[in-house]
């Protein structure tokens, strides 16, 4: 029986440690304080009455139980009254030492790549373009064909592909342009897109190579459209991205979707070209950042495009390219280790 | 493609410094990848593109440097002295007008090979090139080995076209044939390889045997040996798609074929032969006449000429280059120009195979004249209708409530292991690449959580005590014939979900933790998601949940499974889920106005306890159907177990808000549909009031 009435006891001090913890106001506190305490119905009272019951052998060790359980619930009540004046008037007396550093709470952060595109399109979109996402495994047809590199063009060589078992029209895209052409086929000029993503290469992982990598591609097709638009807004968007100071340099290049092609280099961001030992540029004065050209009229016929009506640009950048010398990320691989020292250097 | 400054300041003659001209190139277009000095000579290592076979030779980069200086002028080599019979091509097959020697050459297609001159050299006695010449070959990275072979090396790297000298004395037949492989034939390259051939292969072979693989790599029998007497050298013209294929095929890329593939110039065999002639002359210290001359030619080069606006250059561009001035350019690169008033009718040069169509010449005019001329300006193009993207905007929301949450976001490749895929489709059929770099890395992913969990080892192994990453990334499966992508997004934590601080609670990462956060998600988009227990291969037995919004399945969440755990080496746990983003986008609610109750709310609390056997999702449902009009919302304030609680038992407080929307309810009314609704609810599902 006394065994019965340790249970209970120790059941009441668990719920009343339960309760205690849950207190939100004074009125909770009363209440929890008469549910107890109270002198007709509280627990204490009651089992205090059951004392009654016990041998009289029993009775002080049961007593000195429902005691301890009225001391325990009495003292715990009066602390917890005391926090709460305390808290309430400020406690003048309490010791606080407000220079202590504070507690660090987790901040996530996006990645380096993520934030760089998703910075990329925002400049893009201020200028009206609309951003056109595209599967990553795609036709080798619009990967390649379509884009004037036909079967056995040594252009093939220069983006080493990937194929799919099992599926001999379908490739990685080696770059987010196939995008483009779906957006022609579908799509009547004026034309203003990008389209940002992933892009697939078979090289081994080195410090400046991945299998997988991002690019953000863009293509403005209309009537009278000219190299010197090209210009002016590759101009526009280096300017926003890498500072208003920056300068673009054009040099011939070649990509057979454009015809013409060009290169584009961007004055050092860093030292504009006056720091031989600069460790962006490597003293160059001069950072190869985009691809660009005047879209091949073969590209617009091959989408249905009138290459006698309209004309259009195209360019493209690597965002790995921009982490690199924009954020000084040494190695590429780092951006896919997922490393928590890397990601919470960035976004 | 390797150039020697001083050589080729013999084929223009222009006095630059090395930093001058590698910039003078780079406006043309030609990269220097890198600057060598060998031998006490400086060697340009110049990145060439596809498109210019012509520039892949020491003349190549002459003419281009000539034409953008009109002071500059491309001389080369004067061949004037070799004794051939120019100009007297022999077509295949006409007899008559064969050389008197027991000898010919056959083409059996015209389609392989467009035109095969080739002459025999006899009494040639196999010596050591000149120094000046070893020296020149070693700078390029050739190694020297024979007068005769080295002829063949100086040729191809002077004027870009490849040579092939065979022994004559290991001929036979009288013949040399250009002709397709036999399946089953056999041939012994030059590096002792021995390869198989098929249809796919081009030869050149005598009467019986194959000799070499043309454009590609000559045969080990009939090769140049110091004890050679007689030779027969060959300049040819390939086709870049048949080359291409067999080099492919065997896996072999050799300075000839990188050249044929990108197809070679049909007038350059001849000046070729000469300058080989030439400089054999030269190291054999006597003028060589060859004893055999044949030129076969079936189908000499006719290419039509190029209708140019004269307006069109500007149109395209935007630059501002006088028409004569354009015309200046063109023909300073060898094109020639007729006027046609308003238009130029423009033949390219023969070495310019990539010249065909009027933006080709366009691009040439820019290029020499410079694009740094050209002023940028906005298009001021018609913007096509705009359309606003909140779809991207909305998966930005997630992303960055995400991070708030203390995720940060990894990206992972594409594919992965096949075990990896196993991981959340055991029998799954696998997307696999045909080529992968590695069986690590050799099937598409159907999941982003293997991703996830490598990382968390990764982090977690490096001491990081809170892990907390997502990634949004798309998936892959076959369906049939068709592959499929989805976009998913998961999220994964491991570790304590704070930094250690007396302040705070001392807590780990557990289930609710990461589900409250999914609800949260779902919020953001104002959906209101479900977790039903569903067993998943990925997540433990009892931790297994597939997420609905809307009655729509959305994803999966739960504990991954010990084992997939441990493989990582993992002690804690990790709680994980994988969302179909376009799912959940796709069920994303509305945002719209709705009017709310102004009439006062009153609230009554109910604490009972239920029995363990009995789940939440019941209780709800009860809630549910017995829910009396009034009651607006109810919410659970308290679970909990303990001694005072039976064994058998849990305790539950919960808050129910009642409202009527025309009034204000009294509280002896609502007290009364409180009674009788948790009464009923009581006596559903057998609850003990407390």
């Amino acid at each position: 029986m006394i065994d019965e009435l340790a249970k209970e006891i120790e059941g009441a001090r668990q719920a009343f440690v339960h309760e205690l913890e849950r207190i939100q106001s004074p009125e909770d506190l009363a209440s929890l304080r008469e549910r107890f305490l109270g002198r007709r119905k509280g627990v204490v009272s009651h089992l205090l009455v059951r004392l009654k019951e016990f041998a009289p052998g029993d009775k002080p060790r049961a007593g000195q139980a429902v005691n301890g359980l009225k001391a325990f619930v009495e003292a715990s009540l009066a602390a917890a009254l005391e926090r709460r004046a305390g808290a309430a008037a400020g406690s003048a007396s309490a010791w606080r030492d407000h220079s202590l550093p504070p507690s660090e709470l987790p901040v996530g952060r996006l990645h380096l790549i993520a934030d760089i595109q998703r910075r990329i399109e925002d400049i893009f979109l201020q200028l009206g373009y609309e951003i056109a996402v595209g599967p990553e495994i795609e036709l080798e047809d619009y990967n390649f064909t379509k884009l004037n590199i036909p079967e056995h063009h040594p252009a093939r060589d220069e983006q080493d592909t990937f194929f799919l078992e099992g599926h001999d029209d379908l490739v990685l895209r080696t770059h987010t342009s196939p995008m483009q052409v779906r957006y022609m086929l579908e799509h009547k000029p004026p034309l203003k897109i990008i389209s940002p993503g992933k892009a697939f290469r078979k090289d081994d992982p080195d410090a400046t190579h991945s299998p997988c990598f991002h690019q953000v591609e863009g293509l403005l097709v209309d009537r009278g459209i000219r190299f010197t638009h090209l210009k002016g807004t590759l101009e526009a968007f280096c300017r926003s991205f890498f500072g208003p100071d920056i300068v673009l340099r054009f040099r011939p290049g070649y990509f057979p979707f454009t015809e013409p092609s060009a290169e584009v280099d961007i004055s050092c961001f860093l030292c504009s070209g006056k720091d031989p030992a600069c460790r962006v540029c490597k003293g160059s004065g001069w950072l190869e950042i985009l691809g660009s050209g005047m879209v091949h009229p073969r590209v617009l016929g091959n989408c249905g495009i009138d290459p006698g009506e309209y004309s259009g640009f195209a360019f493209g950048l690597g965002i790995e390219r921009v982490a690199m010398i924009r954020y000084g990320v040494p190695d590429l691989r780092l951006l896919y280790e997922n490393d928590l020292r890397l990601l919470g250097q960035f976004g | 493609m390797k150039i020697n400054v001083d050589y080729l300041k013999r084929f223009v003659g222009l006095d630059l410094d090395d930093g001058a001209l590698k910039e003078l190139l780079a406006g043309l277009g030609l990269e220097t990848a890198e600057t060598l000095r060998i031998g006490g000579e400086t060697v340009l290592d110049i990145e060439t593109t596809p498109n210019r076979p012509d520039w892949l030779s020491h003349y190549g980069i002459a003419r281009e440097i000539a034409a953008r200086d009109p002071r500059l002028r491309f001389a080369p080599m004067d061949l004037s002295a070799v004794d051939l019979p120019v100009g007297a091509g022999v077509p295949q097959g006409d007899a008559a007008a064969r050389p008197a020697a027991n000898f010919a050459i056959h083409i059996d297609d015209p389609a392989d090979c467009r035109r095969y001159s080739g002459c025999i050299v006899r009494d040639l006695k196999v010596k050591e090139s000149p120094p000046e010449v070893q020296q020149l070959l070693v700078s390029l990275g050739l190694r020297p080995i024979s007068d005769i072979v080295d002829v063949s090396n100086l040729v191809m790297m002077t004027c870009g076209q490849p040579l092939h000298i065979f022994d004559l004395e290991q001929l036979q037949g009288g013949e040399v044939r250009v002709r397709r492989a036999r399946r089953g034939e056999t041939l012994r390259l030059l590096d002792e390889r021995d390869v198989a051939l098929d249809e796919g292969h081009l030869l050149i072979a005598d009467a019986s045997r194959p000799l070499a693989l043309a454009g590609i790599m000559g045969g080990l029998a009939s090769g140049i040996g110091p004890a050679t007497r007689h030779i027969f050298i060959e300049s040819a013209c390939f086709d870049p798609v048949v080359i291409r294929r067999g080099a492919h095929a065997l896996g072999l890329k050799t300075d000839a074929s990188y050249r044929f593939e990108r197809g070679m110039d049909a007038e350059a065999t001849l000046p070729a032969l000469k300058m080989a002639l030439l400089l054999l002359s030269r190291s054999q210290g006597r003028a060589l006449k060859p004893s055999y001359f044949q030129d076969v030619y079936p189908r000499p080069q006719v290419r039509p000429a190029i209708r140019l606006d004269k307006g069109f250059p500007r149109q395209l561009t935007g630059m501002d280059v006088p028409e004569d001035a354009a015309a200046a350019i063109l023909q300073r690169l060898g094109f020639t120009l007729r006027d046609g008033g308003g238009h130029w009718l423009v033949e390219p040069p023969s070495h310019r195979v990539d010249a065909e169509t009027r933006e080709d010449l366009v691009e040439e005019i820019a290029r020499v004249h410079g694009y740094g001329h050209l002023k940028g300006e906005m298009p001021l193009a018609a913007n096509p209708q705009l359309r606003v993207d909140g779809e991207r905007g909305a998966v930005q929301r997630l992303k960055w409530q995400l991070a708030d949450a203390g995720f940060n976001e990894v990206i992972n490749y594409v594919f992965q292991s096949p075990e990896e895929n196993g991981m959340t489709e055991p029998q799954g059929s696998l997307l696999a690449l045909k080529n992968p770099l590695g069986r690590d890395l050799s099937v598409m992913k159907n999941s982003l959580l293997a991703g996830l969990l490598k990382n968390t080892a990764a982090n977690a192994n490096q001491g990081v005590e809170r892990v907390a990453l997502f990634e949004i990334g798309r998936v892959f499966q076959r369906r049939g014939e068709q592959v499929l992508e989805e976009r998913r997004l998961a999220a994964s934590v491991h570790g304590r979900q704070q930094k250690k601080d007396w302040r705070l609670p001392e807590e780990e990462f557990d289930f609710p933790w990461l589900q409250a956060q999914l609800a949260a998600l779902g919020r953001r988009l104002r959906l209101e998601l479900a977790f039903r227990g569903e067993a998943h291969p990925a997540f433990a037995g009892g931790c297994s949940f597939r997420v609905e919004a809307g009655g729509r399945a959305c994803g999966w969440c739960g504990e991954i499974t010990p084992e997939f755990r441990a493989a990582c080496k993992l002690e804690r746990p990790v709680f994980a889920c994988e969302l179909d983003l376009e799912a959940l986008l796709a069920c994303r609610g509305e945002n719209r106005f709705r009017a709310w109750n102004r009439f006062p709310a009153a609230r009554r609390d109910f604490t009972f306890l239920m029995a363990k056997s009995r789940r939440y999702e019941e209780l709800r449902a009860a809630i549910e159907s017995l829910r009396p009009a009034v009651l607006e919302s109810f919410e659970l304030t308290d679970v909990f177990q303990g001694p005072s609680v039976p064994e058998d038992k849990v305790s539950f407080s919960m808050g129910f808000t009642y409202r009527a929307p025309e009034r204000t309810l009294t509280g002896d009314e609502v007290n009364g549909i409180h009674a009788g609704f948790t009464g009923r609810l009581a006596a559903t599902l057998g609850l003990i009031q407390r």
